[in-house]
């Protein structure tokens, strides 16, 4: 393992461990519920730096997948709730209101929480891998590749909000019981939900760090650099392109499942646009090549974002604000902050270097039959 | 004559209605090293792309080890043992030396094969020879991007020689490299006859008269000439052809 991947893994393990004692010295629920929020954002971030920032598939639907698995979460808590009007085994409050006479063939397994849970990484797999096998068959890429995904985004939100007798359309699915393990009920503002996503974050983050570090990682950035030269070794440029969307969709799935969670509904605004542009702003700010850096790119920019539409002084500017730091970073620090830091630390190693291979070179130049030997 | 490990059978490629290359036959024995040269336009580099799927046929047949192989995808065809050399180098920029070479190997290329394979695993020492038979070990660590431009034409080669194909597809090899540098590939491709079977697109007479064997003649999509350099120099069609250019000596 080169001293590389050993600085990666530990900065990971710190990051990820400093997200999981933040709760031991806070004690304020709408914050942890807030902060918890922050991170299913930030595996948002991982998904789409795994597509944009080692396989180069600029993804601006990423929201779409993420939108999936928080509707399969959203059907399953829903099929919990016992309904106010028809009360234990009645229809869902927005079925009754849409005369649906009885519950639809394709909710019927969501009384099953684990099938609920599968289907909240399945079902947007299936969709990435589909969507993927059409584009990187047909060796779309690029700027068609981004907009196809944002296509696909977008109608996969229309039918939503059309369907409303089956999705509650623009409302989504609200009124949610709380997701429980065994009994164990997770409140949307206690600790135990924090834990639960900041464990599924550092799960996700290594998921994705291996699969980087593997061959079959360093074969997609092969891809991303000059995917007409790989395939001439030999390699299924497509399905490898399919495989990284479909881990990403995953990822992604994952993280719409833990936002039902916390924010106790589903809407169709998950996979709407602008949530799925400014994960791109993120994970441009936080550094697309890094895993942990677009993690903490979303975190820190959601973090602002949230914070100034609080405070008065920006009440109104803060989306100018947020225009101008994406404007500023893209100028400047075009492989984001965690790209920047690199390059710092990189100069610090060299000049570290430099100071010490110093006094050698002096033995070198005064001893000349070491130089002899050397050759 | 023995038997072609690789044929083209009246190969005929057209783009958008100009015919690059029409009515080719090519027989390539095994372990044989072949020059194909010809003027400029000739369909020389066209018929590398037409054995390593590229570009497609219009007409004809390609076969590999008695297998037709012009239907199947790039990946396929490279995994039936064919291995390709760009002109201009396409080596991954972004990419460390050791990265690119690690790449190269390619004997497994399915994604679950090499998602659970990290570091470089029993190819290191491979990595490390042919890092040293290029003059590439002291660069293992710099991103391709960085290279020279004759040493970007040395990863390149070396990636070749990791894939280990049983044909290697080479186009002008030696462009941009010094005398030198020059005269060490063709040390190279001479210890690589044999083994492997190389067809090789060049310019440099120089060069080619260092390594051929067999030299094949195109000109304007079609095989003109075949044989040693000494027939192919005498031959009249070949004369013709060159005409202006004062002999294939010199162009």
């Amino acid at each position: 393992m080169s001293g590389k991947t050993k600085t990666e893994i530990a900065i990971c393990a710190l990051v990820c461990l400093a997200i999981l004692v933040v709760p031991v010295f806070l004690d304020d629920a709408f914050l942890l519920n807030k902060y918890a929020r922050y991170l299913v954002l930030g595996m948002l971030a991982i998904a789409l730096s795994l597509s944009w920032g080692y396989a180069g598939i600029l993804n601006l639907g990423q929201a779409t997948t993420f939108g999936l698995g928080s509707y399969c979460m959203a059907m399953a808590l829903k099929l919990k709730t016992i309904p106010v009007h028809t009360g234990p085994d009645g229809l869902p409050d927005f079925m009754v209101w849409n005369n649906v006479p009885e519950l639809p063939w394709f909710w019927k397994p969501f009384y099953s929480m684990s099938f609920g849970v599968a289907a909240g990484i399945v079902v947007p797999v299936l969709f990435a891998a589909l969507l993927g096998w059409f584009m990187f068959r047909g060796r779309v890429t690029g700027v068609y590749a981004a907009i196809i995904t944002l296509a696909a985004m977008v109608v996969v939100q229309l039918v939503i909000i059309d369907q409303q007798a089956y999705t509650g359309g623009f409302n989504g699915i609200t009124d949610l019981a709380q997701f429980d393990v065994a009994g164990f009920a997770f409140d949307a503002y206690g600790s135990a939900s924090y834990y639960l996503v900041a464990i599924c974050l550092t799960a996700s983050l290594f998921i994705a760090l291996a699969v980087t570090k593997s061959k079959a990682g360093l074969i997609v950035q092969a891809i991303r650099d000059q995917e007409d030269r790989v395939r001439f070794f030999g390699y299924d440029v497509a399905f490898y392109k399919m495989f990284i969307f479909a881990v990403s969709g995953a990822i992604a799935g994952l993280a719409g499942m833990l936002y039902t969670i916390v924010m106790e509904f589903a809407s169709p605004t998950f996979m709407g646009v602008p949530l799925s542009l400014a994960v791109v702003i993120w994970v441009a700010v936080g550094g697309r090549q890094s895993l942990v850096g677009a993690m903490v790119g979303a975190l820190v920019v959601a973090g602002m974002q949230g914070a100034l539409s609080e405070s008065e002084t920006f009440l109104d500017s803060w989306t100018l604000v947020m225009g101008l730091l994406f404007v500023l970073v893209v100028l400047f620090l075009p492989k984001g902050i965690a790209g920047a830091l690199e390059a710092i630390g990189g100069r610090f190693e060299r000049k570290r270097l430099a100071t010490t291979e110093q006094p050698e070179r002096k033995d070198v130049e005064s001893n000349p039959r070491h130089l002899e030997s050397l050759s | 004559m023995t038997e072609a490990q690789l044929l083209i059978d009246q190969a005929r490629v057209t783009f958008s209605g100009f015919v690059a290359v029409s009515d080719l036959t090519l027989r390539v024995a095994k372990g044989e090293l072949r020059c194909l040269i010809g003027p400029n336009g000739a369909g020389k580099t066209t018929a590398l792309d037409l054995i390593c799927g590229k570009t497609r046929l219009a007409a004809g047949a390609v076969y590999f080890r008695d297998k037709p192989i012009h239907r199947l995808s790039e990946h396929a065809i490279a995994r039936t043992g064919i291995g390709r050399k760009f002109q201009v180098p396409s080596v991954f920029r972004d990419l460390s030396v050791r990265d690119n070479l690690h790449i190269g190997r390619s004997s497994r290329p399915g994604v679950l094969s090499n998602l659970f394979s990290f570091g470089q695993g029993g190819d290191k020492a491979e990595i490390e020879r042919l890092a040293e038979l290029v003059g590439l070990e002291e660069e293992l660590a710099t991103p391709a991007a960085h290279l020279s431009h004759g040493q970007t034409q040395w990863l390149e080669i070396a990636l070749i020689l990791a894939q280990d194909p049983l044909l290697i597809l080479m186009d002008e090899p030696t462009a941009g490299m010094t005398q030198q540098e020059t005269k060490k590939t063709a040390d190279l491709f001479c210890r690589l006859r044999g083994k492997h079977t190389l067809i090789v697109v060049e310019h440099d007479m120089g060069f080619v008269r260092d390594i051929a064997q067999t030299i094949s003649v195109m000109h304007q999509g079609k095989l003109l000439a075949e044989g040693t350099i000494a027939e192919v120099e005498s031959n009249q069609a070949v004369r013709d052809a060159y005409l202006g250019s004062g002999g294939i000596g010199h162009a």
